[in-house]
């Protein structure tokens, strides 16, 4: 019983650290970019949506619709400003501009919040539902029906529309797509936008039970990033299981020692991937473009 | 000139401290100077080994922790803790090192980021050792002989005497060996390792260099701050770092210097900003890699050289040195030889069972239509690609399936079609560059550098960059990067391709000397009259598969070959 019921935390969890990986690993397809303000947009979502709560007051739902807009805004001038002027020259220029738009983020939000803890309202209730003998809150619910819902949402647009066809082409082949006339730099664009709103979504659902401060940035990104690792490079289902996997091994390290202790096993289990099969558990989805 | 920049610069510094600056502007400059140590360490690994290491203020907090621990807890003085606070960080780099400096820079970023991580969980959770959240008050002050060095100006001289001292090794090791190989890597690894350079070992020494740097930084930091806690593993530090570093100007002490005045001092101008002070340094960080990727002494370089036609911190152009024939090394009386060599992709065939001899002496030529397999028999001979099956020996020695870099070491000198010389670089440097693994220093390699020019006609060359040499031009030049090393075996692929007729007998008179002198050559060509005079041996691939193995004027008669290249007769 005890184990169903980290179970269904995990869950919870993993649903939201799968927006934050999905964000990630979609720029990185279509731009074999880096990109190193993943954690702190997420923080950036979890933070807008606790300025809006006071002028929007209503449930979290309403406000995520107004949290994805904004944050796709942020990713536009993410790009704008980090990605395109960069583009060619070395994938290392990169990953330090974004760095950078990290910190812009994070020391921008401790001016304007200060470093306390911060909570966002819930999508629905604060109620806890007993299922079966089971403690399931309805926000862990929620967290997992919204992440679902804005994954299966990206998967449909990407397989089934115009847009997404395009978006693909791109990710797969700049040049290919280029020469096929898909606006190559528009959809880049549309990628950055994307993958905010994703991490944005992410902090609006982290931040009401697992709260958000300024700083909470440099652990996501890790955690993105190892669930990408995890899922091999490059893969998008890999990316949304990795989070799962992650999430579980969190809830569950914690239960038995500390979050400390689960969060230092995390960081060395990583090592020990990255030497012994740093093509992922699933291999490598994409090889290094030139 | 630079001598006179920086002189200036020093003086400057030195001139502010004694008599303007407050006992809080020496405390700010103190710090300064504890940033700039910090950063040359930053400089070699990322700035010229372009590793991404996210440690660096890892490092820093070690060193800070070890002097720390065993000042405030064990009463040990600075001559016992300031050599520790180094060597700590140097113990742990190594390992972590060893593991993943080979992985693609992001991931090597990353595993370091890890590492930065669990050192902070760490110092937060094990309070017994490292007083938790609250960290260690009371350490003491740096002791020189006996001699308490006070806080204010003695301290601000302790530690810029450490940079001065600092920056100058840092200098002279960028521009030694160890930094034009790194440098050589950083831009293309690939190359790095067929000129005879052990990557792996080169990274892992920039990286145990700048974990030094960071551990001596991180000491002198408690003795200026007298605390220690988590605060010095936190990410400002390496944000802080990494700033500097770009800002500065990647790959520069002296950039590492004013980067580290410079920012150091930029949130006392920003103070209605208050602790916001890392927000000024982002935006810093991010104008800089988009505007000045070369920072601000790459802008001051160019600014003087459109003014007074003089480089102010980079390279000066320096007489050349005399040209002088490197020493051959043994001879390899059974040169290179092959036998049953296999190699796949994806399920396909690219080399099936080939088996070729290079002898001392003969010209060898390796033809077939594109596709055949051609590129893959050099990228496995020179170690870029593993074979399967298959052994190979080299001047009698089993090689199968050893690294480029040895393999190299051990007399295999090739070209790349597309020529592969970095166009930053001067051409007496990109020659010079193949003898890093061998010469005792890089003057002694420019001298044999030149020699190589030389012999190959090409000494005008000398001075100039490689950047927009005509094609003909890089390929000689890419020949005497070979040729310099004094290969028992020279694997070329395609040097006659793009050549004029005239272009072209110069280089089979080149060839015709190396092989009279007993070099093994192996000469991959698609153009028949350039090679078959030349050649004493022709081998035909097709598929993967050795077709054809006979002297070369056999190859014209052979009924497989024209098979291979036209198709059946009869269907075309």
């Amino acid at each position: 019983m005890a184990a169903l019921q980290l179970l269904v935390n995990g869950v919870a969890l993993g649903a939201a650290y799968a927006l934050v990986a999905l964000g990630f690993v979609l720029v990185l397809n279509a731009t074999s970019a880096v990109n190193f303000a993943q954690g702190d947009l997420v923080m950036a979502g979890g933070l807008l949506a606790v300025a809006l709560a006071p002028l929007i007051p209503l449930p979290g739902i309403v406000l995520l619709p107004v949290v994805l807009v904004l944050m796709a805004v942020l990713g536009l001038l993410l790009a704008l400003a980090a990605y395109l002027p960069l583009r060619r020259r070395p994938p290392v220029s990169v990953f330090i501009s974004t760095i950078a738009v990290g910190i812009i983020l994070q020391n921008g939000a401790a001016i304007l919040f200060g470093p306390e803890p911060r909570a966002a309202p819930p999508l629905f209730g604060d109620d806890t539902l007993r299922i079966a003998g089971l403690a399931v809150p309805e926000q862990s619910l929620a967290i997992v029906a919204v992440a679902a819902l804005l994954i299966g949402a990206q998967q449909w647009v990407f397989a089934r529309t115009q847009l997404g066809r395009r978006l693909r082409a791109t990710a797969q082949d700049p040049e290919m797509a280029r020469a096929c006339g898909v606006p190559v730099t528009a959809m880049i664009l549309v990628t950055f936008a994307i993958g905010a709103a994703c991490a944005g979504a992410a902090g609006l659902l982290l931040a009401n039970r697992y709260f958000v401060t300024p700083t909470a940035g440099g652990d996501l990104i890790l955690k993105a990033y190892i669930a990408v690792t995890v899922g091999g490079w490059g893969s998008v289902p890999g990316a949304v299981v990795g989070a799962l996997l992650i999430a579980l091994f969190e809830i569950g390290v914690s239960s038995v020692l500390s979050y400390p202790m689960a969060l230092g096993a995390l960081y060395l289990t990583l090592l020990a991937i990255l030497v012994f099969r740093p093509q992922g558990l699933f291999g490598e989805a994409v090889r290094r473009r030139g | 000139m630079e001598s006179v920049v920086l002189g200036t610069g020093a003086l400057a510094l030195l001139v502010y401290a004694l008599a303007f600056a407050s006992p809080y502007g020496l405390r700010v400059l103190t710090v300064a100077g504890v940033y700039a140590l910090a950063t040359f360490g930053f400089q070699i690994v990322f700035g010229l080994g372009g590793a991404l290491s996210l440690a660096q203020g890892a490092f820093f907090g070690v060193g800070a922790y070890v002097t720390g621990i065993l000042g405030s807890r064990y009463g040990l003085g600075f001559e016992a803790t300031f050599p520790l606070s180094m060597l700590v960080p140097l113990l742990l780099a190594l390992p972590v090192g060893l593991a993943v400096l080979r992985l693609e820079s992001h991931y090597f970023a990353l595993a370091t980021l890890g590492i930065a991580q669990v050192l902070h969980l760490l110092a937060v959770n094990l309070p017994d050792l490292t007083g938790g959240s609250n960290g260690l008050a009371g350490v003491p002050p740096a002791v020189l002989f006996g001699w308490t060095v006070p806080r204010g100006l003695p301290m601000a001289g302790l530690v810029w005497g450490l940079v001065a001292l600092g920056g100058l090794i840092g200098w002279r090791l960028a521009r030694g060996r160890l930094g034009r190989s790194l440098t050589m890597l950083r831009d293309d690894a690939l190359a790095a390792a067929t000129l005879g350079l052990d990557v792996g070992r080169l990274r892992l020494a920039a990286f145990g260099i700048s974990a030094l740097f960071a551990g001596a930084a991180g000491a002198l930091a408690v003795h200026t701050q007298r605390v220690v806690s988590p605060e010095v593993l936190e990410f400002p530090v390496m944000v802080s770092i990494l700033t500097i570093a770009i800002v500065g100007g990647r790959g520069r002490m002296a950039g590492a210097v004013l980067g580290a005045v410079l920012l150091l001092h930029l949130p006392e101008w920003f103070r209605f900003l208050e602790r916001g002070y890392l927000v000024v340094y982002g935006v810093a960080l991010l104008a800089t890699v988009v505007l000045a990727p070369d920072g601000l002494t790459g802008l001051l370089d160019r600014i003087a050289a459109h003014r007074i036609a003089v480089r102010l911190f980079g390279r000066k152009p320096r007489p050349l040195a005399a040209a002088k024939e490197p020493p051959l090394p043994p001879a390899h009386p059974s040169g290179l030889s092959v036998e049953g060599l296999r190699k796949s992709f994806g399920g396909v065939r690219a080399v099936d069972g080939v088996s070729l001899d290079l002898r001392p002496g003969i010209i060898t030529g390796l033809i077939g239509p594109n596709g055949s397999g051609k590129s893959t028999v050099i990228n496995l001979l020179s170690g870029l690609e593993r074979p399967e099956a298959g052994r190979v020996l080299l001047g009698g020695q089993e090689v199968t399936g050893a690294r480029a870099d040895r393999l190299a070491r051990a007399g295999l000198a090739r070209s790349f079609q597309a020529a592969a010389l970095p166009d930053e670089a001067g051409v007496l440097e990109a020659v010079a560059a193949a003898r890093l693994a061998v010469d005792p220093d890089a003057a002694t390699a420019e001298a044999h550098a030149r020699w190589a020019l030389d012999r190959l006609g090409v000494g005008g060359l000398a001075g100039r960059s490689c950047d927009g040499l005509p094609a003909a031009l890089r390929r000689r030049v890419e020949l005497a990067r070979a040729l310099v090393r004094r290969p028992a075996v020279l694997l070329l692929d395609e040097p006659a391709a793009g050549l004029t007729d005239g272009e072209k007998a110069e280089l089979a008179a080149v060839l015709r000397d190396l092989a009279g002198e007993g070099m093994a050559v192996l000469l991959v060509e698609h153009d028949m009259g350039f090679l078959l005079p030349l050649a004493g041996r022709v081998l035909c691939l097709d598929r993967g598969r050795v077709i054809y193995d006979g002297p070369a004027d056999g190859v014209r008669r052979n009924s497989a070959v024209a098979e291979a290249y036209l198709g059946p007769a009869g269907s075309a």
